[in-house]
């Protein structure tokens, strides 16, 4: 009796995730308890941080992996294999382009168009760390998938890391939107070293105001446009004007809603946690998820050093009432709206009068297309 | 040395592919927008932040009379913006 009690505890035990722990899977439970502590205790993007944060923790609980329990991501037909699909396959980022393009007001962009090139500048990032990661010894395919980070759009990396690199997905997934979280820290430091002073108080003229059939038209047109060039970049595009044009037709209120709400809700919570689980320890703590993170930062760095130079650049040849503020260059980069955010906050910093926001808003949107065209040039011509 | 030069053209290629398409935005969005603008005239929205705040006449005679006391007569009330 008592060696058949023994012997099943001794079974149970080893079913248990203290006599499967590792030191690698507790320090990425301690990277995920660090994502909820950020996340809650400084603000940093917590509908994003704590899904993922937690995914990590639920993605590193260890367990037997031969009991067959069929619990884990990596098993097919799990519960959370199945979820992470919608990563896998590249449906989530689709969908959260669908809520993106419901939300997101192109004012801005339409009534100041010229700022959509500070919006193209800004994608130097992706290009310039794919030439990084090049030198650094990654495939091209690889070195696409981490080069896209510097686009700082969380869903359009998923996408394009799914298609080129799924090996990496899991790294590229969590670099790119812990540096969107991060952008606050990494962005304002470049902007004040490449603006002068004089360049930070600039002024820029009021937008004007935009009717609502240049709304209709705007979504319909950039369609058209950038998918007839790029058809690979048409699953996220597609979404993002149609859920523009939900938003602006006026006529389906409802749908519109449900794209801004509910359905962008539950899939960021699905992929935030599915990306978050995919962080196993045996699959992510490895040198070349430190070299996606460093070259992760590179790419943010380029980009926004790209949005302001082009901006100083792009001011010699306007007049002297049409200047931009450089500030806004940041923005040129898809977080949306951080990056914009920021703009405004540096520039308040200088001139407490000054609001850049609605300015910044065009780039920022522009950087939302700009990112997805990019990812669309690299998949045509890499897969 | 060829990685480094294929990577080199994708970049070219690239940010060419990536402004070409966004100023063909700016410019055929740009025609697209005049033209509805002129065939499909409707009157642009005003932003929040634009539209003059309306002042009852009562509150705009209160404040008058409370400045004037204030600055014995020497401060004009040439506006009144809320807050």
């Amino acid at each position: 009796m008592g060696e058949f009690l023994l012997n099943n505890l001794s079974d149970f035990w080893t079913l248990t995730g203290f006599a499967n722990a590792s030191a690698s899977g507790l320090i990425m439970i301690l990277v995920g308890i660090l994502f909820i502590y950020l996340a809650i205790r400084h603000g940093f993007e917590p509908m994003l941080l704590i899904p993922i944060g937690f995914g990590i923790l639920i993605g590193n609980i260890p367990f037997d992996t031969n009991a067959g329990l069929e619990i884990g991501v990596y098993e097919e037909g799990s519960v959370l294999n199945i979820l992470y699909q919608g990563v896998r396959q590249g449906w989530y980022p689709p969908l959260i382009f669908l809520g993106i393009g419901a939300m997101t007001d192109f004012s801005a962009l339409i009534s100041n168009p010229k700022l959509i090139l500070v919006g193209a500048a800004a994608q130097f990032g992706i290009f310039g760390a794919y030439m990084v990661a090049l030198l650094l010894g990654f495939e091209p395919n690889q070195a696409a998938g981490i080069a896209i980070i510097g686009g700082a759009d969380g869903p359009t990396a998923i996408f394009l890391s799914s298609k080129l690199s799924p090996n990496l997905l899991g790294a590229i997934a969590v670099c790119a939107y812990s540096y969107m979280a991060m952008v606050p820290l990494i962005q304002p430091p470049i902007m004040r070293l490449l603006t002068t002073k004089k360049e930070k108080l600039i002024r820029m003229k009021p937008a004007r105001a935009v009717s609502q059939t240049e709304k209709i038209i705007f979504p319909i047109i950039g369609l058209l446009l950038t998918c007839f060039v790029v058809p690979s970049a048409l699953p996220l595009l597609g979404m993002l004007f149609l859920g523009n044009l939900l938003k602006e037709s006026g006529a389906t209120r409802r749908l519109a809603d449900t794209a801004k709400g509910p359905l962008i809700d539950s899939i960021t919570i699905l992929l935030g946690m599915t990306v978050g689980a995919s962080t196993q320890a045996s699959e992510f703590i490895s040198w070349s998820t430190i070299f996606i993170f460093f070259l992760g930062l590179v790419a943010f760095c380029i980009a926004t050093m790209s949005g302001v130079l082009f901006v100083k650049f792009f001011n010699i040849f306007l007049s002297k009432d049409n200047k931009i503020n450089p500030l806004i260059g940041n923005a040129g980069v898809s977080a949306v709206p951080m990056s914009a955010r920021i703009s405004q906050n540096v520039g308040l910093e200088y001139d407490p009068t000054n609001y850049l926001l609605m300015h910044a808003m065009g780039p920022n949107v522009a950087g939302v297309i700009g990112s997805a065209v990019a990812a669309g040039v690299l998949l045509g011509f890499l897969s | 040395m060829q990685p480094f030069n294929e990577a080199l053209s994708l970049m070219v290629v690239g940010m060419i592919t990536v402004f070409f398409i966004l100023f063909s935005i700016v410019l055929i969005g740009d025609i697209l927008i005049r033209v509805s603008n002129k065939y499909l005239p409707e009157e642009a929205q005003e932003s929040k932040a634009e539209k003059p705040h309306r002042t009852s006449n009562n509150t705009h005679a209160a404040i008058k009379a409370a400045i004037s006391l204030a600055t014995k007569g020497k401060g004009t009330v040439t506006s009144i913006t809320k807050i």
